[in-house]
Formats: structure tokens, C-alpha cells, sequence
């Protein structure tokens, strides 16, 4: 820290945007920045539009893309530069000479986002500033970068690495880096479905075109560099590039008007993942695209076994054992495994159960009604003793619940009610597909922090994390740990109600956080508890939302961590009906 | 040594001189205000207190009915064992630092500052030294560091202008005392007419009687919007006042500003990283000048940040957690 007084900070970065490379990695930064700022979309949509039709070369206009919507590598290749948080962090702690657990933590919290805590230190030290020069790379080697960081191998070489990069880039350029570099959003309020109308704005392209070729090769880069070079009527839907998955909503009431324009079918307890096969060639992938072929090596074989035609499939994995297929939470065993042991192969086997086709025939079928497909489906299940989900007609509320009680029974989370004639319509989540869901459960918990939502809720605390107690559990020292975060269930009402009452509770201020002293208590449902050792807890609740808030409890009449587990053993270990009359599925696609 | 303890909602006292800072409670205290922000006032109304003129003022507007003493800045007052200086503190109208020198060594209270000043305050000074440092670290992190005053002025006058050029009602989300009036007073020379909501009209009519330049205003008025720029609390972003603006652009301006997530939250036009307190660097330096034997630090909730960088400089220094929230 210096002495003397300060000026007005010389911003390199503004006086160097004059003079820019348009295909600088820094001219990307400041766009995302600009896009940041814009708060309408079409305005971010047009800002975007015009950085990329100023683009130099096809070359950039796919990484600017990929940049901007899916990260450093392309999301179909699967890749990833698996750099840890914590690495981050550590690194950004050691670059800054500062203290990572005593300084950059807090500043993390506060901030709420690593890269930006990290591009405001390098900003703020006058010692970091020293020894950074951006040599203003251009996407390219950006690219290689990247690519570098992807083929380290340990801790200490990608820190190594990072270390390096940064020094030849300036604050706002290491905060994308770090932020294409998690694969995920770059927190502009800018995603890939407005990345596809500006695709076609910069490039007078059909927007239609546009999200249809996105959707068809998973690639914004490619789809760009197709649209640029008036190319786009030559992307097809080829095998192995992974398809967005059509997606379900909750349904609203079980009163549907016409029941009778669905059909039902089991809602697996399981993952979602898609098939790709031709010949002995298979990949499988999951619902955010990965292939995940090595983690299911006895899925990939029997499919590899059948020979088939070039075909894509959807459908679930699940584990299925002993005739009953498993909870959820074996599965969970499975996934994380890149490279599953024999022993595990053996005690947590996994089978694929088909619900949708969309390539067969040599065509995509995506278009076709769902009536038509399942026929295609049928047949193929039937050729090569493909695992069948059991589809239902229905006519009232009658067969609904009579179907959704056995579902139920025989461990499965509820129904799929399919609309009749509907085409599969990939990457959306419309009406066509709805799902009927039990709760798993509910417990009592109290509200140990209340953070500001955002967007329409802005300024209101809205999300709430909640705790079980541990006050009478001698693995913790605290009071009550955290055991979840909801954001819905109340109604607007309550949600005034709550932010009142939180007010004299209020123990500490994190940014858009506060931290609560115990007081209010929720009655929370969820739809599964899971394990997951990166928690306090060890435990997490899936999907939890406010049941009600109990205003006439206190604290005291918390569930506690115990209560948890021994709820979360009772739905793992809950009698599961047998599927030895082919219930839920048709085994091997044979008909019962 | 001089023994301090806490008292009321932010305050504190030392028993020994029976002088209590931003805290009431006790009688025959001498009680000294700092400023006139909710969370440094005591809930007595009806107190005898000491302060500077316009704290008395603008306590006055907020409803406090009791006794003022007001006492000119760096003007000694002589209490049995003790001897209280206010120094300017530049946080907002009124506020002041509190000096104490006893025959233990001296004290300074910040209450809540800011260095470099805002120009609607009486400006910054601080005693040559102090023994014992109470300090508020509301902006306790390296992350917090902010832009020169004059470049934020200009971002206030640019985003007026250019939404009055375009036929939309300039809207700027600030806490009604000492920020809605520094945006004021930099919108002043460049915007014809402001409008505040709620209650910070009666508080803007004090700055102007103290011979502050804040604009040719006047409170709300719904008919009469179109070609003002608005000034009003961020409470209102959601309100229906708000939302019969049709064509607006809302500026939201605070020190908490400068972190994205807020912008995310907020969903404002623009967010303008105006603080009414230090950063985190010029706290580090003040604390350094004051040469200080020992540092308390309260309002944050990371006072062992500060005090790792201020043992680095070799200054003793520990949290002192008040209750309550951190205020504007
Ligand atoms: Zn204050
Ligand atoms: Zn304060």
C-alpha cells in the first residue's frame, strides 16, 4: 500500500481501446462488458451483432462465439480445462500477494463471483498492476492458451500456467478467461439463445435457420462460421454430434383439459441421456451434452453388440438390479466414475430403458408426431431387443392417478404425460411434455440466510438458504448448518411477510447476502435428499421449495441432521415392486 | 488505557468520562452525535446531546425533539477529566469525528467517513494523531477501491443528460441523506430541474440553508416529472411511483454499486460506485496516520481483513462487533 495520495487512476485499458485489434482478446472482453452494461435485450442482441460483423475472420467468428456461449473448447467435443475453483482461487491469491483463506476469501463473498474478485484485485494492488501487461492476444491464442491449460496434468503445472498468462493480460481480460475457461456462463445476461439472433442479425441470416443449425450441430462457433460464409442449408443432423434434449415442464394442476390428448408413460428415477449407434460405434451422452460413454462402459457394449443402423435414441439410465429398478441415489454411485471398477459394475449395474427416437431410417425424425415415432421406436425395440418404456392411453383423472400410485409403487418418480402429435422439440421446454411428481418429502427448517434475488425480484430477498439443527450433535460445533436453498413455494405475499421479518435478525451483511439469526422456521418439500460430501451436511435436498412458513414455530422445532439421514435411508431403502411382469418397461423390447 | 464499552444499537461509551458516542441510555452522559443517519442516532428523541450545527438541523427534520448542544468543528469543549474535539468527517452534512484526550491518552471516534470529503460535507480533517481508534470499515475489502470523485460526477451528469436528451426522466436511486444530495449537487449545473421523493425534500432544505448548491428542486410531483431528473430511495425501485414512469432510465448510486452482482439484482441502467465512506486503501492509510497504540474496527463484518493488513504496518487492532446492519 502507498503513501501518496492518489490521482485519478490511468485506466491503460480505455486509452488502449482506441487503437484496437478487432480480433483482440480484449476487444472481446470489452464487448461482453459493453453487453453487460446493455440492459434491454435487443440492445445486447445488437451490440453483439455488431462485434461480430467486424470480425476479421471466419476463424474468429467461431471463437468469439464459443467464446461468448459455450466456453474454451466446444461443448460437443466434451472438453474441459478442469481447473478447479479452489485452484483458481489459489492462484489469484498467490498472483495478488495476498492471503487466500484471511483476504480472497471474504473478498469472494462479497463479490459473490472468484473472476471478478480477481480482476478488482489486480485492478485495486498497485504491486499486481506492476507486473502485468496485457500483450494483447488475439482469440487465436487465446485458443492455444486454452488448449494448453486443457493438456496439464497437475495442480501445479496449470497453476504454473495460469500464473504465466496472466501476467500478459490485463484485469478484465483474466475475469473472461476465467469465466470461459468454467465452461459456463460468463454473467453477462447473455446466453446462447440470444447468442442465435445475433448470429443472424451480424450476418443477415434467417434467425430461424440459425437456432434450427445450432440446435442440429451443438456448436454456436460453427454455426457462426457457417452463417458468415452464407453456408448454413449445408449443416445436417449428423450422428455423434449431440441433440438438446426436449424437456418437460412441471405440470401446473391435475386437471388437463383434454387428458385424453396425452399418452402416460413412468418417470424414471434416473439420468437422461441420449444414444447415438451405428454399427459398433456408440456414444452416449447426458442432458447437458457430455459424453459420458466411458462411465457406462455395459450400456455402450450392449449396444455396441446390436449392431445397429445409424439410429439416435433417447431415454434413461437407470440402475437395475434384482428386478427392481434402484433410487436415484445408486445411480449417483455410478456418475461421477469416469472409469467404474468391476465391483461396481457388478453391484450398481446400469441399463438404458428407450423412450424417443429422433434418427432412424437414415433421416431425422424430430419432425415427425410422436404416434409415428413411437412407431419407429417399436419396431426397432423389437429388432434389436431395445428396453421399451410401457406407454399408457388414458381417458380421465381415474387412470392418472391409478397409473401415477403404481408408478409409484414400483419406485419411480411419477408420470410423463406426452401431448399426442407432438414432434420432438429439442433444446425447449414447452407444454407437449409434462411430468406428474410425488414430493419426496418435507421436513422443518429455519432460515439462516436470505439473499436478493434477481430480475423481476430484485431487491427483495428471495432466495433463502435453510438449516437443520445440530445443536445436540457432537460432529458440529454450530447451531444449525445448512441443508439447502429454495427459491419458490411462497407467494408474493409471504415473500413481503418474510422480508419484514427478517429484519431485526439480521446478524451480518455479505454483499446481496445477510446472515440470519435463527428465528423463522419452513416447512420445506423436496423432491430427494442426496449425499454430497462437498456439504457441511453431507447432505443436500434436491429441488426444495417453501411448503409453508411456520410461522408457529420456533427455532427449537427444527428437524435436525439425524432426522435427515433417516429420512434419506428410508427412501433409498423403501420396498420397490418388482418389474418381473415387465411393468414399467419392455425388457429387451419383448412384449409382454 | 481507556476503557471503552458498547453501548445501544452502534454506539459506545467510556464510562470513566461519562461520554457516550452515538449511543443514549444512560443518564448524565454527555451523548455525542456523530451524524444524523438512523442507525448513529439514538432511539431517545428527547436526549440532550452534542453534535455539530446541521446534525442538530437534520435531526431535527427526522423527528428529534430533545436538546442539542452544538459545537463549532475543532473547537475544544472542556468535560470533567476530558476534553472532546469534533473533527469533520466528510460522510455527509453535519458529520463529525469525535476526539477525546484525557489525562490516559487520546481517542478518536470516526462514526462514519469518507477521505477524500464529499464537497456537500464540511469537508475532512483529523487530529495530528490518536491513541485509541474507534474506526468504522464499512468498505473493508481490498476489492473496494473507487474512482476519483470527479469522473463519478461526470458519469451522474452524463446519464442525466443523455436520458433528458432522449425524452426519458433521468431516475437515481440513492439514500435520501447525504447521497441524494451529493447527486444533487453534481447534477446541479448540468440537469434545469430535480424532483425528490419522500422524505428527503425537508432534509435537502437544511443543505440549502447551510449555503450547499443543490439544483433548482422540489419535491415529487407526478404532472410536472418530464424534464427533471427524480432522486429518490432505492426502497421505491419496485414501487408503483416507479412504475407509473413510463419512460425512465434508473441509475443506482452507492458504494455497493461496484460489484456486478448487485447490477444483476437491481437491474438498473447503470450502476455508479458513489460511496459516502473511505475504501479500503484510504482506510488502511488514515488508520496509518493516526499512529494509533490500538484500532477497533466496527460496521463490517470482516474485521480480521483489516486488521491483517494493518499488522502488517504493525498496528494492534481488533473487531469490535456492534449489533445492527451496515447503513448506506
Ligand atoms: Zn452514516
Ligand atoms: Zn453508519
Amino acid at each position: 500500500m502507498s503513501d501518496e495520495k492518489r490521482g485519478p487512476r490511468n485506466d491503460p485499458e480505455n486509452n488502449r481501446s482506441q487503437g484496437l485489434n478487432r480480433d483482440s482478446f480484449l476487444q472481446f472482453c470489452e464487448t461482453m462488458e459493453d453487453v453487460s452494461r446493455t440492459r434491454s435485450m435487443n440492445g445486447k442482441i445488437a451490440r453483439f451483432a455488431a462485434y461480430l460483423g467486424g470480425l476479421p475472420g471466419t476463424g474468429d467468428v467461431d471463437l468469439a462465439c464459443r467464446f461468448a456461449g459455450e466456453g474454451a473448447f466446444p461443448s460437443v467435443s466434451g472438453r474441459r480445462a478442469s481447473v478447479g475453483h479452489r485452484t483458481i482461487g489459489i492462484c489469484a491469491a498467490e498472483f495478488c500477494g495476498i492471503d487466500y483463506d484471511l483476504v480472497f476469501k471474504p473478498c469472494r463473498t462479497a463479490t459473490g463471483s472468484s473472476s471478478e474478485t480477481i480482476q478488482r484485485l489486480m485492478e485495486n494492488l498497485d504491486e499486481v498492476r506492476a507486473k502485468q501487461r496485457s500483450s494483447l492476444p488475439g482469440l487465436r491464442q487465446i485458443e492455444s492458451e486454452f488448449e494448453r491449460l486443457g493438456q496439464a496434468r497437475s495442480r501445479d503445472n496449470k497453476q504454473a500456467l495460469l500464473h504465466e498468462i496472466w501476467t500478459r493480460l490485463s484485469p478484465v481480460e483474466v475475469k473472461y478467461f476465467i469465466r470461459i475457461m468454467g465452461q459456463g456462463s460468463l454473467r453477462t445476461g447473455f446466453e446462447a439463445r440470444s447468442i442465435t439472433p445475433a448470429i443472424a442479425a451480424a450476418f443477415g441470416a434467417d434467425a430461424e435457420q440459425v437456432r434450427y443449425v445450432h440446435m442440429i450441430t451443438g456448436s454456436l462457433g460453427r454455426t457462426a462460421a457457417l452463417a458468415r460464409e452464407g453456408r448454413l442449408h449445408e449443416a445436417g443432423f449428423g450422428l455423434f454430434h449431440p441433440l438438446a434434449f426436449m424437456l418437460a415442464s412441471p405440470i401446473e394442476s391435475r386437471s388437463i383439459g383434454d387428458l385424453a390428448g396425452y399418452v402416460a408413460e413412468e418417470k424414471f428415477d434416473g439420468m437422461r441421456c441420449q444414444v447415438h449407434t451405428d454399427g459398433g460405434e456408440v456414444r452416449l451422452y447426458s442432458r447437458d451434452l457430455n459424453d459420458i460413454s466411458g462411465s457406462f462402459p455395459e450400456v455402450t457394449a450392449v449396444f455396441a453388440g446390436k449392431q445397429l443402423p445409424p439410429t439416435v435414441l433417447d431415454g434413461e439410465l437407470c440402475v437395475f438390479r434384482d428386478n427392481t429398478i434402484r433410487p436415484f441415489q445408486h445411480l449417483q454411485k455410478r456418475m461421477g466414475l469416469k472409469k467404474p471398477s468391476n465391483k461396481i459394475l457388478e453391484s450398481h449395474p446400469v441399463i438404458f430403458i428407450a423412450y424417443d427416437v429422433m434418427f432412424t431410417g437414415g433421416r431425422p425424425v424430430f419432425d415427425l408426431p410422436l404416434g409415428e415415432r413411437r412407431e419407429l421406436l417399436e419396431d426397432l425395440s423389437a429388432e434389436y431387443h431395445i428396453n421399451l418404456t410401457r406407454q399408457y392411453t388414458i381417458a380421465d383423472e381415474a387412470d392418472v392417478e391409478r397409473l401415477f400410485n403404481e408408478a409409484l409403487a414400483r419406485g419411480n418418480e411419477g408420470l410423463m404425460l406426452k401431448r399426442r402429435g407432438s414432434t420432438y422439440e429439442y433444446g425447449q421446454r414447452k407444454k407437449s411434455w409434462l411430468k406428474v411428481k410425488k414430493p419426496g418429502g418435507s421436513i422443518d427448517t429455519v432460515i439462516m440466510y436470505a439473499t436478493a434475488g434477481s430480475g423481476r425480484r430484485g431487491g427483495t430477498y428471495s432466495d433463502f438458504t435453510l438449516g437443520v439443527s445440530v445443536k445436540d450433535d457432537d460432529r458440529y460445533e454450530e447451531e444449525f448448518i445448512p441443508i439447502g436453498k429454495a427459491y419458490g413455494g411462497y407467494s408474493n405475499e409471504e415473500l413481503k411477510k418474510l422480508n419484514e421479518a427478517i429484519k431485526p435478525l439480521i446478524a451480518d451483511r455479505f454483499g446481496p447476502t445477510l446472515s440470519l439469526l435463527p428465528g423463522i422456521v419452513v416447512e420445506v418439500e423436496f423432491d430427494t435428499i442426496q449425499l454430497n460430501r462437498r456439504t457441511k451436511a453431507g447432505y443436500t435436498l434436491r429441488l426444495p421449495r417453501f411448503r409453508a412458513i411456520r410461522w408457529d414455530l420456533t427455532p427449537a422445532d427444527a428437524d435436525t441432521l439425524r432426522d435427515v439421514e433417516k429420512l434419506y435411508d428410508e427412501l433409498v431403502n423403501a420396498e420397490r415392486a418388482s418389474q418381473a411382469g415387465e411393468m414399467s418397461f419392455y425388457r429387451g423390447g419383448s412384449r409382454v | 488505557m481507556i476503557y471503552i464499552e458498547k453501548s445501544g444499537w452502534q454506539g459506545f461509551r467510556l464510562p470513566d468520562y461519562r461520554v457516550a458516542l452515538d449511543a443514549g441510555g444512560h443518564p448524565n452522559d454527555h451523548v455525542f452525535i456523530t451524524h444524523a443517519h438512523a442507525d448513529h442516532v439514538p432511539r431517545d428523541r428527547k436526549l440532550t446531546v452534542h453534535c455539530s450545527a446541521a446534525t442538530a438541523a437534520l435531526m431535527r427534520v427526522r423527528g428529534f425533539t430533545g436538546e442539542a448542544r452544538v459545537h463549532d468543528f475543532l473547537q475544544p469543549v472542556d468535560l470533567p477529566g476530558c476534553r472532546v474535539t469534533l473533527y469533520p468527517a466528510g460522510h455527509i452534512l453535519g458529520s463529525a469525528m469525535v476526539f477525546v484526550e484525557t489525562d490516559q491518552g487520546s481517542l478518536l471516534y470516526t462514526g462514519d467517513f469518507r477521505t477524500p470529503p464529499s464537497p456537500t460535507t464540511e469537508g475532512f480533517e483529523e487530529p495530528a494523531g490518536a491513541d485509541y481508534l474507534i474506526t468504522e470499515a464499512t468498505f473493508s475489502l481490498p476489492v473496494y477501491r473507487w474512482k476519483p470523485q470527479e469522473e463519478l460526477f461526470q458519469m451522474i451528469r452524463e446519464f442525466a443528460t443523455d436520458a433528458l436528451a432522449d425524452g426519458d426522466t433521468p431516475v437515481f436511486l440513492c439514500y435520501n441523506l447525504g447521497k441524494a444530495q451529493e447527486v444533487m449537487h453534481a447534477l446541479a449545473p448540468a440537469v434545469d430541474r430535480i424532483q425528490i421523493h419522500g422524505a428527503g425534500y425537508g432534509l435537502c432544505q437544511v443543505y440549502t440553508e447551510f449555503g450547499y448548491d443543490l439544483g433548482n428542486y422540489e419535491t415529487y410531483n407526478r404532472d410536472t416529472l418530464e424534464g427533471s431528473a427524480l432522486i429518490t430511495p432505492g426502497s421505491t425501485l419496485d414501487s408503483a411511483m416507479l412504475g407509473s414512469i413510463r419512460r425512465k432510465r434508473v441509475a443506482y448510486c452507492s458504494g455497493w454499486a461496484s460489484n456486478d452482482a448487485r447490477r444483476v439484482q437491481l437491474n438498473a441502467d447503470a450502476m455508479i460506485p458513489l460511496s459516502d465512506h473511505a475504501d479500503f486503501f484510504e482506510l488502511i492509510d488514515f488508520c496509518k496516520r493516526m499512529q494509533p497504540r490500538h484500532v477497533y474496527i466496527t460496521h463490517t463484518p470482516n474485521p480480521d481483513v483489516v486488521s491483517h493488513y494493518l499488522s502488517k504496518e504493525g498496528i494492534s487492532s481488533s473487531g469490535m462487533i456492534t449489533e445492527g446492519k451496515a447503513d448506506e
